[in-house]
């Protein structure tokens, strides 16, 4: 079955003037009273704006599950249609709807819902501030649904792990003009390189030395470049041939203002080769190389910050992001891209790995989120001219504990340990707060980069 | 420098802009350019000649001359390239990988210590078979602390798959850089290529030479472009490197078909080296033995080895020896990879001993590395004779006519005496 369309709300756009229920209610019902319309403009006094409660056309329709008479079914179109001939008015398809999508209408004596008006949505036809659209469902969850995917299927990662998530998102966005740089790691192990003569990858794709990606990206960028192409330079690293052995070139790339996109998988360990330490691994894990014993109780070190790091470089672009945070990742993509065209871009994903971290294959997202929930990990983004910002609030995390009990790598822990993992994950967030905050004397906000009155100008 | 461009008229007439193809003949022949210059010099300027897409540098004693002339050509505009200023020889060669990879004519200039910080990348430049030129300004290992001259650095990389050529003199330098891209990137080779040229000795050393005419290099070496050769390029996407072996399946046999494919292209390069030398000399008018060179063989009873600049001192002892009526001569080794077996063969086969100078050690055989590939050579000659190993130059130490007069007279005793298994260490009573 195809795509099927539904109708998007933008609360952004929406500023509460009823059109779409006036719309509704003149085509739905014979008084044309607003109250009869299938879709109701709520404001939202806890978030400040306006929402909706409309039918969502869901794909497993819980109104349909839960009808005892089958009146209710999703169709070919998309649409779950209510069949009135076996509605037996017991209404609890309106219970079983959690977006309000199904009421009773004392005016008509059963219940109603949207019927999508067969392919021309009343509603969004008289919403002039494009707060309503009628799009595909493919577009409704990702914008870039209709992008090709750039990886072939049955790439083998874990089972449970993001990282092919993170892969395809990425590629498909930044698009077939690329040369991907995949260094040893999980994502070359995934196939992306290929084996023996099976490629992985739908764009040119190379497995660089762990230690030397962000320099080969440099050779075939400006090589592209001075041909007058103007080729995306792409690297998927782990954190090993990112931070560790990898530093230097990428370090001297960033330094250089090298035009690459540089995406960091970090998942804090060499987690392709057996779960071992990394500089990214943070205090008190359990690695294979940072094992409990008598005398050892797992890292003994904190976490190099590699995104602060990279910062420091005066970097066109650097933002951390996570999987559990779509659309948040999905911007930085596209800011990074962005960037790249003039500069050195790093986006830092956290990944969180099932085998090598220890937690059921179900609850990556889960993980993800909570990381950046109890400030463990923090999302934020630093552009040249704006300097570091937040990208959520982080004033209000949840405990540490939160997250730490959900993985087999912290099991051990001592209470020692743990507060000492809870001053630095508030250390880090202060740090991160006062760095947003930065102001010079005169009140300016302060970025780490050169002035660009260093730039010399040739022509003159 | 300036100076130098501005006499040599080059600023008027930038290289690397409009692309000349390759013809049969050369027309109308300019008077050379003169330049006085020393090695590092010369190599700048056969990277000028030779228009790379892209050079990357990073500096190290003796070679930083090299990488600061370069940039300043960039900077001039004589030579119109990507100029890479690396954080370390680890990157400058992944640079290259890169450019490469994309279609990009590159160069590099190392030695050393930086050759061994280069070495990951280096062992897998001749496997990805990219035609890269890079110069080695010949130095010792350290420790002990040490940034002077000898060939410990080349030596000691020779196994992993470069085309290796080592000059004798600054000319030569320059000469070979720019033929040292048409064997590179030859089809039936596709290799890097080291052109060697010895720290202090042809690093500094200031000479008289002749700048050859750019159009005529250009018409020499054709479009610099091996764009054919690019692999990393969105209009015909492929993977380079798979993840290629392992005990069974397809993956041995792979494995097997790019070793073999890489000792092909080893193979036939000694038959392009000396077709290249051919036609560099009937264009420009300079010879060069393109892999081994016999002096003063005819008649000879015995004969010294050596390879690199200091051919120069023991030719000038071969000649004062051949003055006092001894029968000897001298085989320089340009070419060390690939081994060029027949030439070296039948070198061997006119004398009956031969002392082998070289200016590096080989750990675990008391001897140089040279003298073992002598050995080896000798494996295939029709007599057995007998071959010393000297070893000197070690450090930068001077090899003069006195010292070669010595390896003469000790490669003199072989022919009545049994070979020694010591090495003789030509330095060793220098004060
Ligand atoms: S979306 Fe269309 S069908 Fe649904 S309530 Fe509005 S006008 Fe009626
Ligand atoms: S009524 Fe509710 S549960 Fe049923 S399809 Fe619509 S949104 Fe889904």
């Amino acid at each position: 079955m195809s795509a099927t369309p539904t109708i998007a709300f933008d609360p952004a756009r929406c500023d509460g003037c009823g059109d779409c229920m006036r719309a509704c209610a003149s085509a739905k019902s014979t008084h044309g009273n607003t109250a009869q319309s299938r879709i109701r403009i709520v404001h939202d006094d806890e978030a400040g704006h306006w929402g909706v409660a409309q039918c969502r056309q869901c794909g497993d329709p819980r109104c349909a599950s839960v009808c005892p008479a089958a009146a209710l079914a999703k169709g070919d179109d998309g649409v779950v249609a209510w069949d009135a001939g076996r509605c037996v008015n017991c209404l609890i398809c309106t219970a079983g709807c959690t977006f309000g999508g199904i009421a009773f209408s004392a005016d008509e004596g059963h219940v109603v819902k949207c019927d999508q008006c067969a392919g021309a949505p009343q509603c969004v036809a008289a919403c002039t501030r494009g707060a309503l659209r009628y799009v595909t469902a493919a577009k409704l969850y990702n914008r870039w649904g209709e992008l090709e995917d750039l990886f072939v299927p049955g790439l083998g990662g874990c089972q449970g792990c993001n990282t092919e998530l993170i892969m395809r998102h990425t590629l498909r966005r930044v698009g077939p003009n690329t040369v991907l740089a995949t260094p040893p790691g999980c994502i070359p192990g995934m196939g992306s390189v290929g084996y023996n003569g099976m490629l992985g990858c739908k764009v040119p794709v190379f497995h660089p030395l762990l230690t030397n990606t962000a320099s080969m990206l440099t050779g075939i960028r400006r090589q592209h470049k001075r041909k007058g192409r103007n080729v995306t330079a792409l690297a998927l690293a782990g954190d090993g041939g990112a931070g560790d052995v990898g530093f230097q070139s990428l370090s001297g790339a960033a330094e250089r203002g090298e035009q690459i996109l540089f995406v960091c998988v970090d998942n804090e360990g060499y987690m392709n080769t057996g779960a071992q330490r990394s500089g990214s691994t943070t205090y008190g894990a359990w690695t294979a190389t940072t094992p409990i014993g008598d005398s050892a109780r797992g890292k003994a070190q904190d976490a190099k910050n590699l995104p602060l790091l990279m910062m420091w470089h005066g970097c066109e672009y650097v933002a951390t992001a996570s999987t559990a945070f779509m659309e948040d990742f999905y911007a930085k993509l596209e800011a990074a891209l962005d960037a790249s065209e003039r500069g050195f871009a790093y986006l830092h994903l956290y990944s969180p790995c099932t085998s090598g971290w220890r937690f059921p294959s179900a609850s990556n997202i889960e993980v993800a989120r909570t990381a950046v929930e109890t400030n463990f990990a923090v999302l934020w983004e630093y552009r040249r001219e704006q300097g570091l910002t937040l990208s959520r609030d982080i004033d209000d995390p949840l405990p540490v504990t939160d997250y730490l009990k959900l993985l087999g790598k912290f099991r051990h822990l001592d209470p020692a340990q743990i507060a000492h993992i809870e001053q630095h994950v508030a250390e880090q967030a202060q740090v991160l707060r006062e760095l947003a905050g930065m102001r010079s004397r005169e009140g300016k906000r302060i970025v780490c980069h050169p002035s660009d009155s260093m730039a010399v100008d040739l022509d003159q | 420098m300036n100076e130098v461009v501005e006499k040599t008229g080059l600023l008027a007439e930038p290289a690397g802009k409009g692309v000349v193809p390759r013809t049969d003949a050369v027309t109308a022949k300019k008077e050379p350019r003169i330049l006085v210059c020393d090695g590092n010099e010369a190599a700048a300027w056969g990277v000028v000649l030779s228009r790379p897409d892209m050079v990357a540098v990073y500096p190290i004693t003796p070679q930083s001359s090299l990488a600061e002339y370069v940039a300043q050509f960039v900077a001039d505009g004589v030579l119109d390239a990507e100029l890479v200023e690396a954080e370390g020889e680890h990157s400058v060669l992944s640079v290259l990988h890169g450019a490469a990879l994309a279609g990009a004519r590159t160069y590099t200039a190392s030695c050393g210590q930086g050759l061994a910080f280069m070495f990951e990348p280096y062992f897998r430049t001749p496997n990805l078979r990219l035609p890269i030129v890079m110069s080695i300004v010949n130095r010792d290992g350290i420790t002990p602390q040490c940034v002077w001259g000898g060939q410990q650095d080349a030596m000691t990389v020779r196994e992993v798959g470069w085309v290796q050529l080592f000059c004798e003199t600054v000319q030569e330098v320059l000469d070979t850089i720019v033929m040292a891209y048409r064997i590179a990137e030859d089809r039936s080779v596709m290799l890097p290529v080291n052109v060697n040229h010895d720290g202090n000795y042809l690093s500094n050393g200031i000479v008289r030479i002749e700048l050859p005419d750019q159009a005529e290099v250009n018409d020499f070496l054709g479009t610099p472009d091996v764009n054919w050769h690019a692999a990393l390029d969105p209009d015909r996407p492929m993977g380079v490197d798979p993840l290629t072996g392992g005990a069974t399946g397809p993956g041995p046999a792979l494995f097997v078909g790019y070793r073999r494919g890489h000792c092909e292209g080893m193979q036939n390069a000694l038959r392009v080296i000396v077709e290249v030398h051919e036609e560099w000399a009937r264009r420009f008018g300079r010879r060069y033995a393109p892999l081994v060179e016999e002096y003063r063989l005819d008649e000879a009873d015995h004969a010294l080895v050596t390879i690199g600049s200091m051919a120069g001192a023991a030719k000038d002892a071969v000649d004062a020896a051949r003055d006092r009526g001894e029968r000897v001569g001298l085989i320089r080794i340009k070419t060390l990879r690939p081994f060029p077996l027949d030439a070296m063969v039948a070198a061997l086969d006119k004398v009956r001993a031969v002392g082998v100078v070289d200016r590096a050690v080989s750990y675990g055989w008391n001897s140089g590395p040279v003298h073992q590939e002598t050995l080896a050579a000798l494996q295939h000659c029709r007599h057995r004779i007998p071959c010393l190993s000297l070893i000197g130059g070690l450090a930068g130490a001077d090899l003069t006519q006195t010292h070669f007069e010595r390896a003469i007279a000790e490669t003199a005793k072989l022919l009545d005496a049994p070979c020694p298994r010591e090495p003789v260490w030509l330095n060793a009573e220098d004060r």
